[in-house]
């Protein structure tokens, strides 16, 4: 029983994608590319060549928020998304019927369709393989570059990640929503 | 304030990363054919499974970094591949390629079998054979190709007619060891003389080292031409960013694009192509004429220091000077060059990768020149000497041929690589029939010449030319088209490598393991290696014995059984132990029986790794503990040669000097090509990649958003590129990351092979489109001097 949540370093993202690949090749991730449980927003820079804004061309890596209150859990008619024991906001294949009612839902837009199992797919946490063999860090965080993420249980207030968020300033996504994400952008 | 940034945001803002749905993957079957007891996996990603699972260390080899990592294996097959926290070089990491590597061993398009060809060259037409048949007739040819035995006796044994190329990796070695050693050509050329040779050149002629960056500890960093966001190199990458933006280490990136690295830094200045040496002289003349450099260091390690002050005073390489030439306000030359020399521990990034101009190994010692005058040389922080793990070196019994003839690619050249020579000056001869005997055999080992030296044209008329092209590699590349016999190769996780040591500040002996056993028909390259030189080693003997009158001697003298066994004729006796014996035996003899058994759990080790290595945090690791790191070494290496005297007498400027021919400029109409890698792939070796083309799918060409306007040229556009040796065709992408007088595209894309499915026909070839220009130093290729003509069609 642990309340995961995950910590970002963000401004150490080079916009490598190793995340994105990591966490396909452990979670069988369908391939294309739209399919992604993982992404880096990129923007495009600002100005004319070649007095540029460097500001505005930050990466924001992103996945699932696995939003206290997802609104994704809300509108889901058939309870196929649940929170499990450990506050990491599922999806049950068995369940879902592709309403895509959590897709329109989802202000981070974290969700899309594995064609294979024809359920909406998203962050799992690596909750059915990494965490289920009783490692304790994601795909994404292990395998990154510049170790943007921290993963971990925000209950235990010895915790890595409960450090983290008790010293360094942070911020969430779109915190006016009041989803509650499990997500925290260290500055 | 956050970003807020939605996936559709991301899909359309990012467009050189996401093209969904090409016709190449519709085509793809995704599904793997299952054989018999094959150990392929059924789906392209495979979820890893709560089982316990083997882990095998293992070093990657997507790219030429080398990053140590642990592959998960569920019941033979290779499920994940995870960073290694053991190893200080790569700090437990893996890239997105890294963790695309299994993508490779699994790619549908391998070479699985050996083929010899049956159509003719370059038209894709191969018959399946097996290992022996394919030795066979690299040896004997068939009805479409000369073999080894005819070339050698119609030239009467010169060893030199046969050439050789391999690209970089652990097992390179090993082929430089059968085909200089023991088959005995000094033809071969590699990838130095196409990437980076003037950089080593400069740094060692200059400081004595290439060094090591220490950029966990600098607190001040001019990286220029170097991509590090997008180029991965460990530990660089993985320190530079966790420390720019704000956070210690202020960053100043030159570029003439706005590159992802640039993205990261406090000041990005636009450089004009091949100016930057200019730039670098005006900086030092700042340090010389403010003098702000470090006395007491120039005064125990220089040499010709008031020559040097003298040349760069005399010749006014002044900050006014310089940013007409180089496009960087004097004021901001002026300022970076203050803040360097009182910076603590201030680094000149010494960059890597290509050649980017005809003064690049000028430019390299101004840049050695210019960090030396900080003083901040082998100490925390700065440019590191180190102290590197030595493994005993191996024994090679290397028969002698007197017939074989020397080097003959040097014109216009002032100091040949011995080891390997020039690409470019190498091919041009031969194909120009200027070299003084035929060069008649090519053999070829990981290693795409006509993706990677600039004129492919020439490329594919050097390999057309040939009587004998054999390809040793891991998929059906564009060179590969034009091989007669193509050995297929185990794939990285698939072979036990010879042990390799890397580091100098925090050292480490690393070993990559087999995974799996090797799929389909595969081999080792050891294996390869010693397979084919039993073949060869009967049949070149006798033609040795034919055309040599020293060897008919000693044949007289010692009898034929004693001199062809004592005089190293038996080709493959350099292989009698597999790789795994003889790491064994390296490393026991060097650091005895613990470690090796440290490096077979581990993957790396390094004296008291048991007791310094150390978990930080859930991301990081201590290796040595501080003051085990090799800061500071003595070392009789640490110099800092202003003026290299030496050089005059070979026709080299002696102190890096700035020429009018340097000038940076495009006729009307016209476009500078400039070209570069990306953080999802490598060169054309991971086109093919299904999990990479997830996230790169194919190039495009940079252009000036406000020039693309004007030409009303839209993103997705097809354009024809044009230069004076080739054209090509390629999607456009208007940006205000480029100049106006400039175009970009990413090196690698444009695959000619019909065989690499995902990757055939994808975007362009820059290599197409490069002329054949080298720089004089060393005949390296120079990658930024071709102008090209955009047409919309």
């Amino acid at each position: 029983m642990a309340r995961y949540g995950m910590a970002l370093d963000y401004k150490n993202c080079i916009n490598c994608k190793a995340c994105e690949v990591a966490c396909k090749e452990e979670n069988g991730v369908e391939l294309g590319a739209e399919k992604h449980r993982i992404w880096v927003g990129a923007n495009d820079v600002k100005g004319e060549w070649p007095l540029l804004d460097i500001a505005s061309a930050a990466f924001l890596p992103s996945q699932c928020q696995h939003c206290e209150d997802a609104p994704c859990q809300e509108v889901c008619p058939t309870n196929a998304t649940y929170y499990d024991e450990n506050h990491v906001v599922r999806v049950d294949s068995d369940k879902c019927i592709l309403c895509s009612y959590c897709m329109n839902a989802c202000p981070y837009d974290a969700r899309y369709v594995d064609d294979r199992t024809m359920t909406v797919d998203k962050c799992t946490f690596c909750s059915d393989t990494r965490l289920a063999r009783g490692e304790t860090t994601t795909a994404c965080q292990a395998t990154c570059p510049t170790k943007v993420r921290t993963f971990g249980d925000l209950d235990d207030p010895n915790s890595e990640i409960s450090e983290l968020l008790r010293t360094r300033e942070h911020f969430s996504l779109k915190a006016h929503l009041g989803t509650n994400p499990k997500l925290f952008y260290l500055t | 304030m956050p970003k807020e940034i939605s996936r559709r945001r991301f899909l359309q803002g990012s467009v050189a990363l996401t093209v969904i749905g090409s016709s190449a993957m519709g085509k793809t079957n995704f599904i793997y054919f299952k054989k018999e007891k094959s150990s392929i996996p059924e789906s392209i990603t495979t979820k890893t499974s709560t089982k316990k699972a083997e882990e095998i260390p293992f070093l990657c080899g997507i790219c030429v970094n080398k990053c140590a990592g642990f592959a998960r294996v569920e019941d033979g097959v290779v499920t994940k591949l995870n960073p290694n926290p053991y190893f200080p070089k790569s700090r437990n990491m893996l890239c997105a390629r890294g963790n695309a590597g299994i993508q490779t061993t699994y790619d549908p398009d391998r070479l699985k079998y050996p083929l010899v060809r049956i159509g003719e060259r370059g038209d894709g037409k191969y018959k399946r054979v097996s290992w022996e048949e394919a030795y066979n007739a690299i040896l004997h040819g068939t009805d479409k190709f000369k073999g080894l035995l005819q070339i050698l006796e119609e030239e009467k044994d010169n060893r030199s007619t046969i050439a050789y190329c391999n690209g970089e990796g652990l097992s390179k070695e090993g082929f430089e060891v059968l085909m200089g050693e023991k088959i005995g050509t000094v033809n071969y050329v590699d990838e130095v003389s196409i990437c980076l040779e003037t950089t080593l050149g400069g740094y060692f002629a200059t400081i004595g080292t290439y060094g090591e960056a220490d950029l966990s500890n600098a607190d001040y960093l001019i990286i220029a031409g170097a991509n590090r966001a997008e180029a991965i190199i460990t530990p660089d990458t993985m320190d530079l960013f966790k420390r720019s933006k704000g956070r210690g280490l202020k960053t100043i990136v030159l570029d003439p694009r706005f590159t992802n690295t640039a993205a990261k830094a406090d000041r990005w200045y636009a450089v004009n192509p091949g100016t930057d040496l200019a730039f670098v002289l005006a900086l030092t003349y700042v340090a010389l004429s403010e003098e702000l450099y470090d006395k007491a260091f120039i005064k125990k390690y220089g040499v010709g220091f008031e020559a040097y002050k003298n040349h760069i005073i005399s010749h006014k390489y002044t900050p006014e000077w310089a940013e007409n030439i180089t496009n960087i306000p004097a004021k901001e030359i002026i300022k970076t060059a203050r803040e360097f020399m009182s910076a603590q521990s201030p680094i000149y990034y010494q960059g890597r990768r290509s050649v980017f101009s005809k003064n690049d190994f000028q430019l390299r010692r101004a840049m050695a020149i210019f960090q030396g005058l900080s003083g901040n040389l082998n100490k925390k922080g700065g440019i590191i000497y180190g102290e590197p793990l030595e493994l005993p070196e191996e024994e090679i019994n290397s028969p002698i041929y007197n017939q074989a003839q020397g080097r003959f690619d040097k014109h216009n050249i002032a100091i040949l690589s011995q080891r390997a020579g020039s690409w470019m000056v190498f091919r041009n001869m031969v194909v120009e029939k200027k070299s003084p005997y035929p060069v008649r055999a090519m053999f070829m080992r990981k290693h795409n010449p006509i993706a990677g030296v600039p004129n492919s044209a020439k490329t594919i008329q050097f390999l057309k030319q040939m009587d004998l092209n054999v390809m040793i590699d891991i998929l059906p590349s564009d060179s590969m088209m034009y091989a007669d016999v193509v050995l297929p190769e185990a794939s990285y996780l698939e072979r036990t490598s010879p042990v390799a040591s890397y580091g100098l500040l925090e050292p480490a002996i690393v070993q990559r393991k087999a995974a799996i056993e090797p799929l389909y028909e595969t081999k080792t390259p050891e294996q390869i290696y010693k397979e084919l030189a039993e073949v060869l080693s009967k049949p070149l003997f006798e033609i040795s014995k034919k055309y040599d009158n020293e060897l008919q001697e000693e044949v007289k003298k010692r009898g034929e059984k004693n001199v062809y066994k004592e005089d190293g004729y038996i080709l493959s006796d350099a292989w009698e132990k597999d790789v795994a014996e003889r790491n064994r035996e390296r490393v026991v003899k060097a650091f005895g029986e613990d470690a090796w058994k440290i490096l077979e759990e581990k993957g790396v080790y390094y004296s008291n790794i048991e007791k310094y290595h150390k978990q930080v945090n859930a991301n990081e690791y201590q290796y040595y503990p501080e003051n085990k790191k090799k800061y500071s070494v003595e070392t009789d290496n640490i110099k800092l040669v202003f003026n290299f005297r030496h050089l005059a007498d070979i026709g080299v400027d002696s102190m890096p000097t700035w020429k009018d021919e340097y000038l940076f400029s495009v006729p009307e109409g016209k476009f500078r090509l400039i070209t570069g890698r990306h953080a999802q792939f490598t060169q054309s070796a991971t086109t093919n990649n299904m999990m990479l083309r997830d996230l790169i799918h194919t190039n495009y060409l940079w252009i000036n958003r406000r020039i693309a306007d004007k030409k009303g040229i839209k993103f997705g556009d097809m354009l024809e590129v044009k230069s004076k040796v080739g054209k090509v065709t390629i999607k456009a992408y208007p940006t205000e990351k480029i100049a106006p007088n400039q175009v970009f595209m990413i090196h690698g894309f444009g695959g000619l092979s019909q065989d690499m499915t995902m990757a055939y026909g994808n975007g362009a070839n820059d290599a197409t489109l490069l002329e054949d220009i080298h720089e004089p130093v060393y005949g390296a290729a120079v990658m930024h001097e071709t102008n090209v003509e955009i047409r919309k069609v």
